[in-house]
């Protein structure tokens, strides 16, 4: 099965601009993880802060373009993995060696496939 | 229908888990189930009943799963093909233990995921494993029978959708997922165990809790924390029936008169705690089993009730788990070995969030202020903890207490 891991973290850990010596050191965890996956990584990025976020919002009339982030919250969306394992217990197993800078969420969602269009 | 509900009591839960594991569907194994109930309950007339009810019900169920699967993949063209039923070494044999394998623990490892709600895990383990009825887990839980419906539907989708395995955990996954399953049970039976008359919607099911703890025991005989579990649950049963006076009053435990006690449970929990003990340096569980077994080895009310032992085992406690709740407990037995104003300025001193709707913690300082002669605080706190809503037998037993206080 494959499965999407989002890691939350408050990026102001990571200093204004999220650049710098912690991204760096971060960085270096993600790639030295994402090595250690091997075969079992589907995918995968880090995103840069929500300062530079840009929501299309679709409403009743027409979509708009609004800057910022689709939600404010104390903890956003930083970056994803996509893993293909047999099972949602490997995929907690992977999640919970996700590097993180201290506080953080992980969540773990299925992707939808072909046969779950019943 | 006799023969009937002995098949389905003493081989229900084995019948669903195989489906269950064997069809990797918790919905598919519970419709099969009740399709073969249902058939049963037509064909078994009165002395009609086959040789071996629970292989019947076996096959029925699993030949009614496969007529399901086919026609969910006729009428969806995307449905996927069912998982062809592995040929085993079993399927030849005649013996209905052979033939129905022992997939129980693999089914409460699932409903225990703790990527579901501890609440629903529980409801859906006495769901599926003890196979009690939606209405009655609902009484149990005080929710609406249609809320809990909701809830285990909910549950077992999202064990299917998000891929929950249907395998007993590896080794990394163990310490995490046994607890899960423990703490499970623990909410399970502290439903149970809260109706001290068993009278009201938890009736019965203290049975299931029993059953329950004895099969994870008997198929984990190594892990201590499953055998303290099965020991707990029996020496805290043993003492149902001393634990209400004739008026309906709580009767607290030192004052129970062990003549009253259930000595086969107490004599079945005994082996259980031994073997936990003798496993390894105890873990809180064990500390908690070893507590009430410490109280069940009382013979009568004319010997001392156990109190130095108590505080010693929550002197342990207190090591592994250090909260408001243990230390409230230790200060109750402290207040039996040291004298009331020591146990007092310990309870004074707690400090958690959530302890002014504790009831205990009510209960407890106002019978030490109480006992201390503070009259006036007693009442107060009395007030307190009456007003927190407590059941039937605790209102008679606290209300006697603020009444006696002159």
């Amino acid at each position: 099965m494959k499965y999407m891991l989002m890691i939350y973290e408050d990026e102001r850990a990571y200093g204004p601009e999220k650049a710098g010596a912690v991204l760096d050191a971060v960085a270096a965890r993600h790639g030295a993880f994402a090595a250690e996956l091997g075969p079992v990584l589907v995918g995968g990025a880090g995103l840069k802060g929500t300062p530079t976020a840009t929501t299309v919002r679709a409403g009743t009339g027409a979509r708009t373009i609004h800057d910022g982030p689709f939600a404010e919250t104390k903890e956003q969306l930083g970056g994803f993995y996509l893993v293909d394992v047999p099972d949602l217990d490997a995929a907690i197993a992977v999640a919970r060696r996700v590097p993180l800078v201290g506080e953080g969420a992980v969540e773990i969602r299925p992707v939808l496939q072909a046969d779950d269009a019943r | 229908m006799k023969g009937l509900e002995e098949a389905v009591r003493a081989a229900g839960a084995r019948i669903v888990a195989a489906l269950a594991m064997r069809f990797r569907d918790l919905d598919l194994a519970e419709e099969a189930f009740a399709d073969a109930y249902a058939r049963a309950a037509e064909a078994w007339t009165d002395g009609a009943a086959p040789a071996d009810p629970a292989a019947w019900l076996y096959r029925v169920a699993e030949r009614r799963a496969v007529d399901r699967l086919r026609r969910a993949r006729v009428r969806g063209r995307l449905a996927p093909e069912p998982p062809e039923p592995a040929p085993t070494a079993e399927d030849a044999m005649t013996d209905e233990t052979r033939l129905i394998p022992d997939d129980r623990l693999r089914l409460i490892f699932v409903c225990c995921h703790p990527a579901v709600a501890p609440e629903t895990r529980a409801a859906l383990t006495l769901r599926l494993v003890c196979g009690l009825a939606t209405d009655v887990i609902a009484r149990a839980f005080l929710v609406p029978e249609a809320t809990l419906a909701q809830r285990l539907v909910r549950a077992k989708r999202k064990i299917r959708e998000a891929g929950v395995p249907f395998e007993v955990p590896g080794p990394e996954a163990w310490p995490d997922r046994l607890d899960a399953v423990l703490s499970t049970l623990e909410i399970a039976y502290a439903k149970a165990h809260e109706d001290a008359a068993g009278s009201g919607p938890h009736a019965g099911y203290a049975r299931e809790m029993l059953d329950l703890s004895r099969l994870l025991a008997e198929l984990l005989p190594r892990e201590p924390e499953a055998l303290a579990f099965a020991a707990l649950v029996r020496f805290a049963e043993s003492r149902r029936p001393a634990r209400l006076d004739p008026g309906g009053a709580m009767v607290p435990l030192a004052e129970q008169d062990p003549g009253l006690w259930h000595r086969a449970l107490i004599e079945e929990a005994d082996p259980y705690m031994r073997r936990a003990l003798a496993l390894a340096s105890p873990s809180p569980r064990v500390i908690q089993a070893a507590i009430h077994g410490v109280w069940c080895a009382r013979a009568s009310l004319a010997d001392p009730a156990p109190w130095p032992a108590v505080l010693a085992l929550y002197d342990v406690l207190l090591r592994h788990r250090d909260d408001a709740v243990v230390r409230l407990n230790r200060a109750v037995a402290l207040a039996e070995v040291a004298g009331v104003a020591p146990a007092l300025a310990e309870i004074e001193r707690l400090d958690a969030p959530g302890l002014d709707a504790f009831l205990p913690y009510h209960a407890a300082r106002a019978d030490l202020l109480r006992r201390a002669g503070r009259t006036t605080e007693a009442a107060e706190a009395y007030d307190q903890a009456l007003a927190l809503g407590p059941n039937a037998a605790e209102r008679a037993w606290l209300g006697r207490r603020r009444a006696g206080l002159g």
